[in-house]
């Protein structure tokens, strides 16, 4: 039986007049147990580009990497493969098959993984009827409740104006979760990540074809590895506060805020997909009433809930005080999630303005970057940021942009902006 | 409460000989009060676990929140306010008889509440204890909820239904009553010794002269139309009748009382740097534990309050504490629980910088219109202590 538990880190202590709680709520999962034991059963999705522009090295990768993949799918397991260009195509079961998807067996593995070598590289890239054709598909096995999905590409969304892929992302939001990734250099990091955020999965980054099949096996595993199909993030404020964000700051940043849904008024739900035996760390700031000194009172219940049943609760607590030395101290974690998350957004929007060709205000973010990036002591940041900049210094943040930096580089930086460190404890 | 104890603070199960809860640290509540008018035989033992009464007057029944009547969840705060439960020991109200009652509560600046009340009545009798432990000292508020219990169960022997009740013309039940009110406040002094005896101090080293526990001590007896109070401190009893001059009957034992034993103006004294500080009081370290007493003849309808300094600090003179219960039973009404209930929540409104205890017994027009045996006298018994040592 799956276990979770609850731990807050915060300064509770506010001054007089102090309205504004923040804590880290670091929620870990242990005896999830994996996919074979979830119930309602485990579904499994993978989306192979075959466009034009895949052919050689690109396709035999994907195509070996599918291969991979599906001997790590394991029985049981409603799967699908799917090949995508402009349009998309069932490849796996047969287009002319009865069932839109059907469970892993060892014929069925032999089966799949011959159809995977039948791919032949044609057409553009339209990302959305990738994802509708998915949508449909796990939508045939509606009791299965864990769905996940890998799409990789290698190629811009060109075929499409990207309004269309964003309808279908908000479309297939909550059906299931997808992992997104691009091989080579020619893809575009704002697309994927849009995918990858929706559908409560991961974006990276693949450099050379090679390296596919080690990354779809990871991914594979790590579906599998999930016990807890769907859990979510619910966020009890009091009566009269207001939850100025919520935010999951480990192992990656993800902005939960604007996905609330209601359970109660005062309670709201965010997704957060499925869980295995991991931890990850959530940012709650709450605006309460201030109250005088010496009152306390609970500004926020942080739970996690499996089908709608709460598993763990973390209390967060605001008391007022007059006493200087409890109300200035600043908790560790919230300092550190706090440059980490903005840490994040200079890499993104450094990254975009030198696209841009904004070079005064990519150097203002980067540099501001390379500053939090040593603050926080995220080194794999700063090691990843060194490719772009040269860093006069890194406390004061003074960098200058390098000439003929290499796309990859840029790339590797962008999509591992939101990847986070913990605090030092 | 029948079977395993339950944390008041958080509602953990807590085993049963357990002193302190597992899951919050709270002290635990072992057991209700009984009936006011028949206290439990050994309400406090040598332990330290002192057990709180039952909050029963709590909006909503129990489990409701004190601050806007939601549901207290699991986790020990309101479900829609997210206020903290109130602990038993931090907010309780009693109502022994339809004319006496009194709440005794935390404040609002404080973390612990210090001061603890009994109140017991019974026909025409009626008996309040209210001490309020002091705050620099550890375990306080251990030491006053002992010594208000014991104070009562001795005052409780002169009751109508006690072991020896007082009787005669009224001189004579004055004189008895001052005796026992004198009596009582040794009984409380005991009380806070033994409780105290093989209690750990925490962290400082016992025989610190500001470490032992200690409270003030104030009782009224209001026997049909003869009322005598007793106090050591500056915890205060005040006859407020309906229609003629309102008086406080005690005179704090304190700096500032002391000042305006020498003449100084009330306003001036109650605002001087030590006012506060206590020169007599109960513990472990009071030099002197004879209670000053007075007897009055209630021969018009009103009320006797008793109080902590947690109200009086805010409405110290006796015709505007007057006015203030007037004012507040307009809005509540003549319940005694109720009306003490509104006092120490307006005592929070200004600002709640003490622990606040409030306690009522009203004297009807029946009572009061009896012919009585003797004139409205007044006798105080003690002297006058000077350049005591002082508590703050």
């Amino acid at each position: 039986m799956a276990v979770f538990t609850a731990e807050v880190f915060q300064n509770e202590f506010l001054p007089a007049g102090g309205t504004d709680v923040h804590a880290i709520v670091t929620v870990t999962g242990s005896d999830v147990g994996s996919a074979r034991t979830a119930s309602g059963g485990v579904a499994e999705i993978i989306m192979i580009d075959t466009s034009g522009s895949m052919n050689g090295r690109n396709l035999d990768a994907a195509k070996h990497a599918a291969q991979v993949a599906v001997d790590q799918i394991v029985d049981g397991t409603w799967f699908a493969i799917i090949g995508g260009s402009h349009v998309a195509q069932r490849l796996f079961p047969y287009p002319n098959a009865p069932r839109d998807m059907v469970q892993m067996e060892p014929a069925a593995r032999a089966e799949a993984k011959r159809a995977i070598t039948t791919l032949l590289p044609s057409g553009g890239t339209a990302m959305s009827t990738w994802l509708a054709l998915a949508d449909r598909l796990f939508a045939t096995v509606p009791h299965a409740s864990q769905r996940h999905a890998i799409l990789l590409t290698d190629g811009k969304n060109e075929s499409e104006p990207r309004a269309a892929l964003s309808a279908v992302v908000r479309q297939g939001t909550g059906h299931f979760q997808c992992d997104a990734r691009g091989v080579g250099a020619s893809w575009q990091v704002d697309e994927l990540r849009e995918i990858s955020t929706a559908l409560l999965g991961t974006v990276d980054l693949i450099a050379s074809p090679e390296d596919i099949a080690a990354d779809f096996q990871a991914l594979v595993q790590q579906s599998m590895s999930k016990g807890v199909a769907d859990a979510e993030l619910r966020v009890w404020a009091p009566q009269g506060a207001q939850v100025l964000f919520v935010r999951q700051v480990s192992p990656t940043v993800e902005e939960l805020t604007a996905r609330r849904t209601e359970v109660n008024p005062l309670t709201g739900a965010y997704p957060t997909g499925s869980w295995g035996d991991e931890s990850r760390d959530y940012h709650v700031a709450v605006r309460v009433a201030s109250k005088p000194v010496g009152t306390e009172q609970l500004a926020a219940r942080v739970q996690l809930a499996v089908g709608g049943q709460v598993l763990t609760s973390g209390l967060v607590k605001a008391r007022w005080s007059d006493d200087d030395a409890l109300t200035a101290r600043l908790s560790p974690e919230v300092a550190h999630y706090t440059g980490q998350a903005e840490l994040a957004s200079v890499i993104q929007e450094g990254l975009a303005a030198k696209a841009a060709g904004d070079e005064a205000t990519a150097t203002v973010k980067l540099g501001r970057a390379v500053q939090l990036a040593q603050q926080t002591g995220n080194e794999e940041a700063t090691s990843r940021l060194r490719r772009v900049v040269e860093i006069d210094d890194p406390d004061q943040g003074t960098v200058r942009l390098r000439r003929n930096t290499d796309r990859l580089d840029e790339m590797a930086l962008d999509t591992a902006s939101t990847k986070t460190t913990r605090v030092r404890r | 409460m029948s079977g395993a104890p339950v944390c008041a603070s958080c509602g953990a199960a807590a085993s049963a000989d357990a002193l302190f809860c597992e899951v919050c640290g709270a002290r635990l509540a072992s057991e209700p009060a009984g009936p006011a008018d028949a206290p439990p035989a050994t309400p406090v033992t040598p332990t330290g676990a002192v057990p709180a009464p039952a909050p029963a007057d709590v909006p909503g029944g129990p489990g409701a929140c004190r601050a806007c009547g939601g549901t207290i969840a699991a986790d020990g705060y309101c479900e829609l306010c997210g206020q903290p439960a109130a602990s038993a020991r931090d907010h309780w109200s009693e109502r022994p008889a339809p004319h006496v009652g009194g709440v005794c509560d935390r404040g609002v600046r404080h973390h612990r509440n210090e001061d603890a009340m009994a109140l017991a009545a019974h026909g025409e009798f009626a008996a309040l204890v209210v001490c309020d432990g002091v705050s620099t000292a550890r375990d306080s508020d251990v030491a006053s909820l002992a010594a208000t219990r014991a104070a009562l169960d001795v005052l409780l022997t002169g009751a109508p239904q006690g072991a020896a009740p007082v009787s005669g013309p009224t001189p004579a039940r004055a004189g008895a009553w001052s005796a026992l009110v004198r009596a009582a406040a040794v009984a409380g002094d005991d009380a806070i010794r033994t409780t105290m005896s093989g209690a750990p101090a925490d962290g400082a080293g016992p025989g610190a002269p500001d470490d032992e526990p200690s409270c003030t001590f104030v009782a009224a007896v209001l026997d049909g139309d003869t009322l005598v109070v007793g106090w050591l401190g500056d915890s205060r009893a005040y006859w407020l009748p309906d229609a003629g001059p309102a008086e406080q009957l005690t005179a704090d034992d304190s700096w500032a009382g002391e000042l305006m034993l020498q003449g100084v103006p009330r306003a001036t004294a109650e605002t001087s740097p030590q006012a506060h500080a206590i020169t007599r009081w109960l513990g472990p370290d009071a030099h002197d534990v004879v209670a000053r007493t007075t007897a009055t003849v209630v021969d018009e309808p009103g009320w006797v309050l008793v109080c902590s300094d947690g109200l009086w600090n805010y409405c110290s003179p006796a015709e505007d504490l007057s006015r203030l219960l007037r004012a507040a039973a307009d809005r509540v009404g003549t319940a005694p629980d109720a009306l003490a209930g509104a006092l120490v929540t307006w005592a929070n409104e200004q600002g709640g910088r003490d622990n606040v205890t409030v306690a009522l017994a009203r004297v009807d027009a029946a009572v009061a219109a009896r012919p009585g045996d003797g004139s409205s006298d007044s006798l105080v018994a003690g002297t006058a202590v000077t350049n005591p040592p002082t508590k703050d």
